[in-house]
């Protein structure tokens, strides 16, 4: 009975999310009927639904890759690292994506250039981290991973401070900033399906590891002794979450809290095991993210940043959760 | 090949910056249904013995024969887990399953099965960290039954244990001997030494495997453990030299 109610809560959990998507398209200053939508959707519908999806689709499925992939990625991490406050920027991914950003905003690079420098910086960093942990001996990789992924963000940071100071005050600087903060809107349609691409193989090496994260996350020598070459696997999954984190920060900037919100309430339903709790937490992290996004828009005319949002709502529903949980235990 | 044979096996830390340090040269031959207890003061070196032949840490010299995979299980309280005892019992066939991404029906029936022969099937839908130390030792030994290696190497399979409990462990290592494996555990429970079909005694510079009954006469135990005792020095029980 358990094993049904776990098995099929990620699934319940995707519905969740898929269903709030629709009422996301639906809903707002331009109200559309679900039929209308769903005939837009396959590319016959009246001309107001039409415009509702071109007008929120794009943002839409911004939210839900970068929610997804940051919550799958948190919880990879945290699985991984057997530590309930690891989140995705744990190898410094998430300060060199914002720097790689920062630095071709710098340069006058045009959007396209600029998610891809956030993209490649993450990704560098990152192999930063992983590339100084292999140079130690110690007994159990992880953390040496933890101490070098902290020395490979505050490098990024350095440098990320660096083009801030060089930024010119008036043009560059506040784009910067306003990159730094977040946002859903500026992804192009085809940008955000471009992330879906490395978010989805991130997310497909994260599953298909399944139950060998769960050996993983009993250390090194037990998952040797069970006959798992950690190492490597480690790395492979490493990987995974570092290209979703990477991706996710290419198309909406920083938008921290997700990546540590979200799969600790997805543990709440589904429990520990990495099979259930990866995808819950992926369909979690994007029903959150719909959730900001939509509250960014409901102080009237000017956007609030997403990654204030994210963190001004996540923060106290994280201290709320912890609470509940702890008065539970 | 059917024993775990040690072939002048020199286990231990080479000197890396801080100082080294080198067990005496060890030859052995453990069969398949056979417990061998390794006993010792702390730090005399069990535990790196116990992973030089588990593979986890390259010896410094000598040869290790296995018949086959071998499984290690760390003290009690030394593994944590967040997910259900059947999950980290079935976790025993991980090795196995090379391609699917999800363990089968028939890993958790073995899981099960391993948990129903402890007498501890009620464990099974509880978070592992939720047990107690002696639970958690019998769902550990359980795994073990599920993981089916050939070679058993359990560190302190009974420190941290009230009687009960340490006996259930027991019974469970002397059953796993007894389907053909080589168990080989340390302890620091004397009885449970002189109930194994044989003793490895690691002494400051000497290595020494005998029968129960010679490793254990008081003059050895003098000699390994500088204590005055016929019977067992932690808890002063004498030691039945049973089979």
């Amino acid at each position: 009975m358990t094993g049904l109610r776990t098995r099929g809560a990620p699934l319940a959990l995707a519905l969740v999310a898929l269903a709030g998507a629709l009422t996301v398209l639906a809903t707002g200053p331009l109200a559309v009927p679900p039929d209308a939508l769903f005939a837009a959707l396959f590319g016959a519908g009246p001309p107001e639904a039409e415009l509702a999806l071109a007008l929120r689709g794009p943002r839409l499925l911004a939210a839900l890759t970068c929610g997804a992939a940051l919550a799958g990625a948190g919880a990879g991490f945290q699985i991984l690292f057997r530590n309930p406050l690891a989140s995705p920027d744990l190898l410094g991914v998430t300060s060199g994506a914002g720097f790689g950003a920062a630095f071709a905003l710098l340069l006058g690079a045009g959007a396209f250039l600029t998610q891809s420098a956030a993209f490649a910086g993450g990704l560098a960093t990152g192999a930063l981290a992983v590339v100084c942990a292999a140079l130690t001996r110690s007994g159990d990789g992880r953390l040496a991973l933890i101490l070098c992924g902290i020395v490979a963000g505050a490098l990024a940071t350095a440098g990320l401070g660096l083009v801030v100071i060089a930024a010119e005050p008036y043009s560059q600087l506040p784009s910067i900033t306003y990159w730094l903060l977040g946002s859903f809107t500026r992804a192009t349609a085809g940008e955000a399906a471009l992330a879906l691409a490395p978010v989805g193989l991130g997310a497909a090496i994260l599953l298909g590891l399944g139950f060998r994260l769960d050996v993983l996350s009993l250390g090194d020598e037990q998952a040797r002794s069970l006959g798992l070459r950690a190492g490597p696997l480690r790395l492979l999954a490493l990987a995974a979450a570092a290209l979703m984190t990477s991706s996710a920060v290419a198309v909406a900037g920083v938008v921290g809290w997700i990546g540590l919100l979200a799969p600790h309430a997805a543990r709440r339903v589904v429990g520990e095991r990495a099979g259930q709790l990866i995808p819950a937490s992926m369909a979690v992290g994007a029903l959150f993210a719909l959730l900001i996004d939509r509250l960014s828009t409901a102080f009237g005319p000017a956007e609030l940043p997403v990654g204030l949002l994210s963190a001004a709502v996540g923060a106290p529903a994280f201290l709320a959760l912890f609470v509940a949980t702890s008065r539970r235990a | 090949m059917s024993a775990l044979v040690l072939d002048a096996l020199v286990g231990g830390r080479a000197p890396r910056g801080g100082p080294g340090f080198r067990l005496p040269p060890l030859d052995l031959t453990a069969r398949r249904g056979e417990i061998v207890a390794l006993i010792g003061p702390n730090g005399s070196g069990k535990t790196t013995l116990l992973k030089t032949v588990a593979g986890l840490i390259p010896p410094l010299s000598g040869r290790i024969d296995r018949p086959g995979p071998v499984a290690y299980l760390p003290p009690p309280g030394a593994v944590s887990a967040g997910f259900s005892a059947l999950h980290l019992a079935a976790l025993g066939r991980a090795g196995r399953r090379r391609w699917s991404p999800g363990l089968t029906p028939d890993d958790v029936e073995a899981a099960r099965a391993a948990l129903a022969r402890l007498e501890v099937s009620d464990l099974a839908d509880r978070p592992f960290d939720r047990l107690s130390s002696g639970q958690q030792q019998l769902v550990l030994i359980a795994r073990l039954f599920v993981q089916d290696a050939p070679v058993c190497l359990l560190d302190e399979p009974l420190a941290l244990l009230d009687p009960t409990h340490a006996q259930a462990v027991e019974t469970a290592i002397r059953a796993l001997a007894d389907e053909g494996r080589v168990v080989l555990a340390s302890s620091h429970h004397l009885p449970f030494a002189a109930r194994a079909d044989r003793v490895l005694a690691i002494g400051p510079d000497w290595i020494e495997a005998a029968a129960a009954a010679h490793a254990l006469g008081p003059d050895r135990v003098r000699a390994l453990f500088g204590v005055e005792t016929s019977g067992c020095p932690c808890c002063g029980q004498p030691l039945g030299f049973g089979s």
